[in-house]
């Protein structure tokens, strides 16, 4: 609701460092930008990314090719615990691409205006985070080859999958939360790759960039077609926000193992998935920002501005922890309350301890600004958060499983070695894209940024629909 | 700067319709109060169930208002100026609030209201006797009912005097205590009402838990609050210079984030709703079961369109938004839909077999609003209807002359 004018947003007011240094114009911006893309000589440290995440990638191929050969019997998944680690990576995943939907479409639809330096590497982190999270569930189905199955095709089996299932659900979600994403993302490229493909010296490259901007030629009809579009692929982007990780806990809360049905779930989840979210944003930010010397355009706001969002994100998700230890308590069913024990002090208690003295504790750093105004400090702040959040989810799936409502059939999980490869070997392919990605496309919006120049004054500011 | 010099000199006083109306409201509210203290005598249970609606219903404007003050002060938008001295005036009704929580535990203490505090009841559920030997039982719950209005009277206090030094020249830089202190109010409020909702509302129902109850009422707390300043808004609107202040735009933010709530509200009940219901758990289902029979049933059908589908439908269109007259009568609208959203919340507790509307559940909840609204009338009269040295104001300004 805030209607902080680019101008006045950038030049920070109320003593907070601005959102784009002074001294910028129009051809400065375009030539700094795309200078990393066409020009400039790239970095040793992004060959040497490549390098690490390529090997990485090249794990994740060996363990699906080995898995595919032999089965999911090669994971650790067992009776009782058969989500595994498949799953707590899935949730993990998709959790982390919420914050580049939320930077992109709520934060435009809200007029706030500081995103722009930040929304397209942001989305394209969503868009890469989304492809390793919707591998894990496909892996998980024991035959990937059948994937097609889940889909609701007319079929001579008169195999029609069941409506009622919250995986199911999780189908359409996410698939249509990938598909949204990509187009959103790419339709905010077309006005970039005009400029790429005017300014590329490489004749192959300026093809490649030409039908990529599908004809662009910037003429105000242009403008206005691609602002309309814009704004409604941010309207429809906007409830994905909320719905993907909403299904997500379905798929949980649905079931009535103690552990997973509760009802704060939903929002609880899409508090956790935006909280980790910003800690990837902040983990790619950081370091990118001094490598290309982009730290007149992602400023200390920036990261400020990221610090607090998942500072109250992450305040929600300890209210989430302590309510489901209090109701337990206060409910006084037996299931509950042993679950509660069971995570306090099971075989996996350390685990529990460790994310809660995480969640609820250590991210209170956030509130001293020291913390948010040293980069060093929050890049290695948002390292623990995401390492916090995915042992909520492991303490989620697996606690839950090992321990339910017959002693009986009670079991412990320990991750295989292809458990942890296909994990790992997914950060190796998420960093690869991601290093692709900035190698050839520009990471920030060319033309969004222009909108932050006192030049642009005069321009009416983007109108809301909703 | 000079827009506030200028603004200074003008005549920020509340029109005199609202001193009418307080002393018609008070008066409205004292008769009524009389009925019900008839009704009382001749039916006290059933006075002590209207009577925990109409404290609930008092506290979403009291507490929303308090909560809606420290998100503007913490986010620093303008959207807030207008609208902030009607949300200090509302805040500033919690000691009637605190006053009418009194009865409340006398209730408790009587048999009246509560399962837990009932021998009666307790004599044959173990379970129940399990739960009211360590927190649900008269004692903790008046402590812990002193607790909750202590924190929320220590924080209304110190938004409210500072406030009002702020009004008093020489003109101070932007004062950064607001913001501290909403910063930790902002979650103190969050924890402190969910636990007096499982206090004074969910424990109806001692067996029934849901861990998503807080964050529905919040959000009700919230939503109740912006409607009532919308409603104000759009009277203070033709005042003299406040039409400055109240413009399109700022109707435009009211009636966007009425929408946000409105939306919000059908998540979290939603999402409640299908989960217990999925789930068929013994402890959990009869809760829903009590409220989707019979004539209980139509009423949640009723919330659902009324609540959600009917003002969320209305509220998509951008020229419904800038529109005063029309976002207040959604206002008064959604207002009316709060009320049955706790009368379904509350009293199938007292009564599930069957729906019994009965006059005490109009004439207690009208009550004490009248009072209330006398009340929030004579706190809006005492200061200038606009804070002349918030730091947002001048911004407000430049932007509405845009």
């Amino acid at each position: 609701m805030e209607h902080k004018h680019p101008v006045e947003a950038m030049a920070g007011g109320q003593g907070q460092p601005p959102v784009l240094q002074p001294g910028y114009t129009f051809a400065t911006i375009t030539d700094k930008i795309s200078a990393i893309v066409l020009t400039r000589q790239t970095p040793l440290g992004w060959f040497v990314g490549v390098g690490i995440a390529g090997m990485l990638s090249a794990v994740l191929l060996y363990a699906v090719s080995f898995l595919m050969y032999q089965g999911v019997g090669i994971w650790g998944i067992n009776h009782p615990i058969g989500w595994g680690l498949a799953i707590v990576n899935f949730v993990w995943w998709i959790g982390i691409g919420h914050a580049g939907t939320l930077i992109s479409a709520i934060l435009l639809l809200l007029r706030q205006s500081w995103r722009n330096s930040i929304n397209r590497f942001a989305e394209a982190m969503t868009i890469f985070a989304v492809m390793q999270a919707g591998l894990f569930p496909l892996l998980h189905l024991g035959r990937p080859w059948l994937f097609y199955w889940l889909f609701p095709y007319p079929n001579t089996m008169t195999v029609w999958p069941q409506f009622r299932s919250p995986l199911v659900w999780d189908v359409f979600a996410v698939s249509t939360y990938f598909t949204i994403s990509l187009v959103f993302w790419y339709i905010g490229l077309v006005p970039d790759m005009a400029t790429l493909r005017d300014r590329a010296q490489n004749r192959a490259a300026r093809m490649i960039y030409a039908v990529l901007a599908l004809g662009w030629r910037g003429s105000a009809r242009h403008w206005h077609r691609y602002e309309t579009a814009y704004l409604l692929l941010a309207g429809l982007a906007t409830p994905l926000v909320l719905s993907v990780h909403t299904v997500v806990s379905f798929d949980f809360t649905i079931a009535i193992v103690p552990g997973w049905h509760s009802t704060i779930f939903p929002p609880y989840f899409v508090a956790g998935a935006i909280y980790s979210g910003f800690a990837m944003v902040l983990i790619l930010a950081i370091p990118i920002r001094h490598i290309y010397n982009l730290e007149d355009m992602i400023t200390d706001r920036h990261l400020d501005n990221c610090a607090k969002i998942m500072l109250a994100t992450g305040l929600i998700v300890a209210y989430g922890y302590i309510m489901e230890t209090f109701m337990a308590w206060y409910g006084g069913n037996l299931y509950d309350k042993h679950l509660i024990w069971n995570r306090m002090h099971g075989p996996y208690r350390a685990l529990y301890w460790a994310l809660i003295a995480i969640n609820v504790g250590f991210v209170n750093v956030l509130w001293t600004k020291k913390v948010r105004f040293t980069p060093k400090l929050l890049w290695f702040v948002s390292l623990v958060v995401l390492v916090a959040m995915w042992l909520e989810r492991f303490v989620i799936v697996v606690v839950s499983l090992s321990q339910d409502f017959l002693p009986s059939s009670w079991g412990i999980y320990i991750p295989t070695r292809w458990d942890w490869a296909t994990f790992i070997g997914t950060i190796g392919f998420f960093a690869l894209c991601f290093l692709l990605f900035i190698r050839v496309m520009p990471m920030i919006s060319i033309a969004e940024m222009k909108s932050l120049l006192p030049s642009s004054e005069a321009k009416a500011p983007l109108e809301s629909e909703s | 700067m000079s827009s506030d010099a200028r603004l200074e000199d003008r005549d920020f006083t509340a029109p005199p319709i609202f001193a009418r109306l307080q002393q018609r409201a008070l008066r409205v509210g004292a008769v009524l109060a009389l009925a019900a203290l008839a009704g009382l005598v001749a039916a006290p249970r059933q006075a002590m169930h209207s009577y925990l609606l109409a404290f609930m219903l008092c506290l979403g404007p009291t507490l929303g208002a308090m909560a809606l003050l420290m998100v503007c002060h913490l986010t620093g938008g303008d959207w807030g100026v207008g609208i902030r001295r009607i949300l200090e005036a509302a805040m500033g009704t919690l000691p009637m609030l605190a006053a009418a929580f009194i009865p409340i535990v006398i209730g408790a203490y009587l048999h009246l209201n509560y399962p837990w505090a009932n021998p009666e009841e307790l004599k044959h559920n173990e379970h129940l006797v399990h739960q009211a030997s360590r927190y649900l039982n008269p004692s903790l719950f008046l402590a812990r009912g002193v607790l909750y209005f202590i924190a929320w009277g220590v924080m209304a206090y110190f938004l409210l005097a500072w406030s009002e030094a702020q009004d008093r020249p020489p003109e101070r830089p932007p004062d950064k205590r607001f913001q501290a202190l909403s910063a930790v109010g902002i979650i103190i409020y969050g924890w402190t009402l969910t636990f007096a909702v499982i206090d004074w509302v969910m424990s109806l129902t001692p067996e029934f838990t849901s861990t998503i109850y807080g964050l529905i009422f919040m959000v009700g707390q919230g939503l109740i609050a912006l409607c009532l300043a919308t409603i104000v808004a759009h009277r203070l609107r033709s005042h003299g210079p406040m039409s400055e202040v109240l413009t399109t735009r700022s109707f435009h933010d009211y009636g966007k984030l009425i929408l946000t709530f409105v939306m919000l509200w059908a998540y979290f009940s939603f999402s409640q709703w299908l989960i217990v219901w999925s789930g068929n758990l013994p402890e959990e289902i009869h809760w829903f079961q009590d409220r989707i029979k019979g004539d209980w049933g139509v009423m949640g059908l009723a919330l659902i369109v009324g609540h959600f589908a009917i003002p969320f439908a209305l509220l998509l269109s951008r020229g419904l938004k800038q529109n005063a007259r029309k976002l207040m009568w959604i206002a008064v609208w959604l207002i009316l839909m709060r009320y049955l959203d706790l009368y379904w919340n509350i009293e199938p507790s007292f009564d599930p077999a069957e729906l019994h509307y009965r006059w005490l559940d109009a004439v207690l909840p009208l009550a004490m609003s009248a009072l209330w609204l006398g009340y929030f009338l004579r706190n809006l009269r005492r200061r200038p209807l606009v804070a002349l040295h918030d730091p947002h104001l001048a911004a407000l300004l430049a932007k509405q002359h845009e």
